[in-house]
C-alpha cells in the first residue's frame, strides 16, 4: 500500500523547511525507520527516518527547495505497485505576487550531465556580474543552468525572494541612510540571523524590561565546584547556576511565567533555556525539569546539548518550551549586563565572570571570588520588589550553597 | 516593389550598375552564352542581349584565367564582376585572390586599388564534395578582402550593388539553394525567399547586419541558409515560450560587431549556426569575439551548430545529417537555457 512521505510538523513556528538531502534514490527500496532525507529549519538540520518500508517513488521536492510540513514529497509502495504522482509539494507561503522565475523546458539529449566538481561551483559571468552588483551571496544559491551553472535567473530569484523577505510583519530596524564609506561585506539577514534579530527586537518592543543587577561572593560555590572536580564530578559553573535557578523558580513561580494576550500564566513545569555560543549564531537548548534534576544529571543533559548545538544538530523539541534562561558572559571577561528576555518568557539571568576581588568579609578587607549576577524581568507580569527577592534568593544560595541541601 | 527572387535581384543589381558606369563588366564561364542559362545559376540570363559579349565575358574552363584577368582589369581601372559558378573553384585561383587581389593596395601604399567584385555560390546541394562547401572562413581569414553574404534578395541587390562601388576587391557568397532559380536549373530542396525589392535605387552598406527577429532569451546568429534555420528554431521556441533572437550579419568582413554584442548583452546567450566545418570556423571567430568583448554579459557557454569536420557527403540522407537543421538549433539552445 501507497505511503505519503510528510514532512513532518516541527513544533508550533515552522510552518516551511528547506530539504537537505535525500540519503536514498527514486526506486530504491527502504526500510522502515532508516534515515530517509533530511531537512534544515532555521536553527537544526534533522534526519528523518522512512514512514514505512518499499521503493521509494514521486520524489518532487528536490534539495534545496522549500517545503511547508505535513505536504508530501514522495510515496513509498509496495515493490511493483504503481500509484498516482504525488502533488508538487506546496511552496512556502510566499508573500502575494511574489513573481516565481520561469522554468526552461528541461533540455534533451545534447545537455551535458555532468555537474561541477565537488568543491566547485559553477557560475555564468553574466550572473555572477549581477550577484556582485547586488552583493548576493552566490556561493549559497543553487544553479539551474547548464551543468548545474547558477545563472542570471537563480541570482533574480534569490533577489526577489530577499525583496520578499525584506517586509517581514515587525520592522528589524528603522531605515537609515548609510554613511558614505566603503563597504567591507554585506550580509544579508536570513536565517537564524534574521529569527534572532526579529524576536530579540520584538522583545524590546513588546515587554516592560527592567534589568537588577547585583554582586554575590562566590567564593564557596568556586570552591564546591573545585571539590566536585576533584571527586570526578566534572560541573560547571551553569549547571550549578541552572540547578539553583531551577529551586528559586520553584520558589518565586511568578518568574517562572508567560504571558498570553491578557492571561498571565505561571508553568508548573521549569525548564531552563541555556544560551549557547555557535558558528551558527545564538541558539538556546533547554534543560527539563532542571527544578527536579540532580546536579551531575544537569551537567550531563548540558554537556549533551551543547556538543549538540555545537554540530547543529539540536532538534526543534529540545529547543523549544523553556520557562526561563539563562546566560552565562562570564568566559568574555564581562561583570554585567543587561540580557533581553527571550519571549514568551518572563525573565532572564545573565552570569557575569567569576573573579577574584578585594572585598569586605566578615568584617575586614580580603580576597573573595565576586560575580555579578543580571536579572532582566518583564515588568508587565511581576514587579521589582519579588524580582528582586527571587535574585535575592539565587544570591543566597550562591554564597552558602550548603543551604540548598536544606 | 517587385516581388523577387535572389537570382533576379542580382541580376537587376549588375543591370542598374552596368547602366550606371560603362566600366562594370562581368566575366565568367557560360555567363552570356545565347540560350544558355546565364551562368550556373541564372543570375546574368539575358544580360549579354542588352550589353553585348564584351561586358558579359564569357571564358574559358579556367578559374585561373578568368580570376586573372578580372584582377588585373579591376587593377587598370575597371570594376569587373567575376562569377566563378562554384565557389569551391576560387581554391584555383587562390594564389591570385590571396596573394594578389586582397594585399595590392597594402604593398602599394594604397597607390592601387582593386575594385572587383567575386561572386561565388556555397553551400550543400546534392553536387558532392567540390561543389557544395561552404567557404566563408577561408576568405574572412584573409586581410583585404571584404566578405559579403546576403540572405534575401533585398540584401542581395543592396550590397551587390555597394559591393560593384567599393574599391577593395569583395566576395560575394550566395548560397545555392536560396537564388531561387527557376526551371531546369531550379535546386532540389531550395528554400524561395521571395522578397520585396524596391524600384528605386538603394544600396546596403557592407558591415551593417540586422536582427531578423527579436527575442530576449538566446541570440542565435546565422548567415546564408542558416538564417532561415535560424528563423524555423526560433519560431519552433516560440511555442515553448523562449523567444530567440535572430540576427543576420550580412557582411561577414567586416563585421557589424556591435550588432552581435548588444544582442547578446540582452540575452546572455549565443547560439551560432554555420554550414562551414567546425573546427577553424567563422562561427569560432564570432564566439571568440563575443567572449572577449561580452564575457561578463554571458550567462551560458556559447555554443556553435556546424557541420561536421568532413568534406559535404554526396548522399542525400548524409547530406541531410551534415547541414545544420532547426531541430539542431532548438537543441543547441536548451542545451544552454
Amino acid at each position: 500500500m501507497a505511503t505519503d512521505v510528510l514532512v513532518p510538523p516541527l513544533g508550533q513556528t515552522v510552518d516551511t523547511v528547506t530539504l537537505v538531502t535525500w540519503y536514498k534514490r527514486e526506486g530504491e527500496a527502504v526500510t522502515q525507520g532508516e534515515k530517509l532525507y533530511a531537512i534544515e529549519t532555521d536553527k537544526a538540520t534533522l534526519d528523518i527516518e522512512a514512514p514505512a518500508s518499499g521503493i521509494l517513488r514521486h520524489i518532487t521536492a528536490q534539495p534545496g527547495q522549500k517545503v511547508r510540513v505535513l505536504s508530501p514529497i514522495a510515496r513509498i509502495l509496495a515493490p511493483g505497485e504503481e500509484a498516482e504522482a504525488v502533488p508538487a509539494p506546496t511552496p512556502p507561503a510566499a508573500p502575494a505576487g511574489a513573481p516565481v522565475p520561469p522554468t526552461p523546458a528541461p533540455a534533451p539529449a545534447m545537455k551535458p550531465p555532468t555537474t561541477p566538481p565537488a568543491g566547485r561551483i559553477f557560475i555564468s559571468p553574466r550572473a555572477r556580474r549581477l550577484a556582485e552588483e547586488h552583493n548576493v551571496p552566490w556561493q549559497t544559491l543553487q544553479g539551474t543552468g547548464p551543468q548545474g551553472a547558477i545563472v542570471e535567473r537563480d541570482v533574480r530569484a534569490y533577489l526577489q525572494s530577499q525583496a520578499a523577505v525584506k517586509a517581514p510583519p515587525v520592522t528589524i530596524g528603522p531605515a537609515i541612510t548609510p554613511p558614505a564609506v566603503a563597504v567591507m561585506q554585506t550580509i544579508p539577514l536570513e536565517g537564524s540571523r534574521a529569527v534572532i534579530a526579529q524576536r530579540m527586537l520584538e522583545s524590546r518592543q513588546t515587554t516592560a524590561p527592567v534589568t537588577l543587577m547585583s554582586e554575590a561572593d562566590a567564593t564557596a560555590l568556586v570552591e564546591l565546584r573545585r571539590q566536585f572536580h576533584e571527586a570526578g564530578i566534572p560541573v560547571s559553573y551553569n549547571d550549578i547556576f541552572l540547578y539553583i535557578a531551577g529551586r528559586a523558580l520553584r520558589q518565586f513561580p511568578r518568574l517562572n511565567a508567560s504571558l498570553e494576550g491578557e492571561t498571565i500564566r505561571l508553568w508548573d513545569e521549569v525548564h531552563i533555556g541555556l544560551a549557547v555560543d555557535t558558528e551558527r549564531g545564538l541558539l538556546v537548548p533547554v534543560v527539563r525539569d532542571a527544578d527536579r534534576k540532580r546536579l551531575a544529571d544537569i551537567a550531563r543533559e548540558t554537556q549533551r546539548l551543547i556538543e549538540r548545538a555545537r554540530a547543529g544538530q539540536l532538534t526543534p523539541e529540545e529547543m523549544s518550551g523553556g520557562t526561563f534562561t539563562i546566560t552565562n558572559l562570564g568566559m568574555y571577561d564581562v561583570d554585567a549586563f543587561t540580557p533581553i528576555i527571550n519571549l514568551p518568557q518572563c525573565a532572564v539571568l545573565g552570569i557575569g565572570r567569576i573573579v577574584e576581588r578585594p572585598a569586605v568579609f566578615q568584617g575586614v578587607i580580603a580576597v573573595r571570588h565576586r560575580v555579578w549576577l543580571s536579572l532582566t524581568f518583564d515588568h508587565r507580569l511581576i514587579d521589582g520588589a519579588p524580582a528582586a527577592q527571587f535574585l535575592q534568593r539565587i544570591i543566597q544560595w550562591v554564597e552558602m550553597p550548603h543551604l540548598l541541601l536544606i | 516593389m517587385a516581388l523577387m527572387t535572389i537570382a533576379e535581384a542580382l541580376r537587376q543589381a549588375i543591370r542598374e550598375e552596368m547602366r550606371r558606369d560603362p566600366r562594370v563588366f562581368c566575366i565568367g564561364e557560360d555567363i552570356g552564352i545565347l540560350g544558355g542559362f546565364g551562368g550556373a545559376f541564372t543570375v546574368t540570363l539575358g544580360l549579354s542581349e542588352e550589353f553585348g559579349h564584351e561586358r558579359i565575358l564569357d571564358t574559358p574552363i579556367s578559374e585561373t584565367g578568368l580570376i586573372g584577368v578580372a584582377i588585373g582589369a579591376a587593377m587598370a581601372g575597371l570594376r569587373p564582376i567575376a562569377d566563378v559558378q562554384y565557389g569551391d573553384f576560387l581554391f584555383c585561383a587562390m594564389d591570385q585572390i590571396a596573394n594578389q587581389a586582397a594585399k595590392m593596395t597594402y604593398m602599394s601604399g594604397g597607390t592601387v586599388k582593386v575594385p572587383l567584385v567575386l561572386r561565388a555560390p556555397v553551400g550543400a546541394t546534392g553536387r558532392g564534395a567540390q561543389h557544395a562547401q561552404s567557404l566563408e572562413a577561408f576568405f574572412t581569414h584573409i586581410p583585404g578582402l571584404k566578405v559579403v553574404a546576403p540572405a534575401t534578395a533585398y540584401d542581395a541587390k543592396g550590397l551587390l550593388k555597394s559591393a560593384v562601388r567599393d574599391d577593395n576587391p569583395v566576395i560575394i557568397f550566395e548560397h545555392k539553394l536560396l537564388y531561387g532559380s527557376k526551371g531546369p536549373r531550379a535546386e532540389r530542396g531550395a528554400l524561395s525567399p521571395v522578397g520585396e525589392v524596391p524600384e528605386e535605387e538603394y544600396l546596403v552598406p557592407i558591415g551593417k547586419g540586422i536582427i531578423r527577429r527579436e527575442g530576449k532569451d538566446v541570440t542565435i546568429v546565422g548567415k546564408l541558409l542558416t538564417v532561415y534555420r535560424a528563423l524555423e528554431a526560433a519560431e519552433q521556441l516560440a511555442k515553448e515560450g523562449i523567444e530567440a533572437e535572430v540576427i543576420d550579419p550580412r557582411t561577414l568582413v567586416p563585421l557589424d560587431k556591435e550588432l552581435i554584442l548588444d544582442s547578446v548583452r540582452k540575452t546572455g546567450r549565443l547560439v551560432i549556426v554555420e554550414e562551414d566545418n567546425y573546427t577553424g570556423g567563422w562561427g569560432a571567430d564570432v564566439a571568440a569575439m563575443v567572449a572577449a568583448e561580452a564575457f561578463f554579459w554571458l550567462d551560458a557557454p556559447i555554443v556553435r551548430v556546424s557541420a561536421p569536420d568532413t568534406p559535404p557527403p554526396f548522399s542525400p540522407p548524409m547530406e541531410q545529417f551534415y547541414v545544420p537543421s532547426a531541430e539542431r538549433v532548438v537543441q543547441a539552445v536548451k542545451s544552454i537555457l
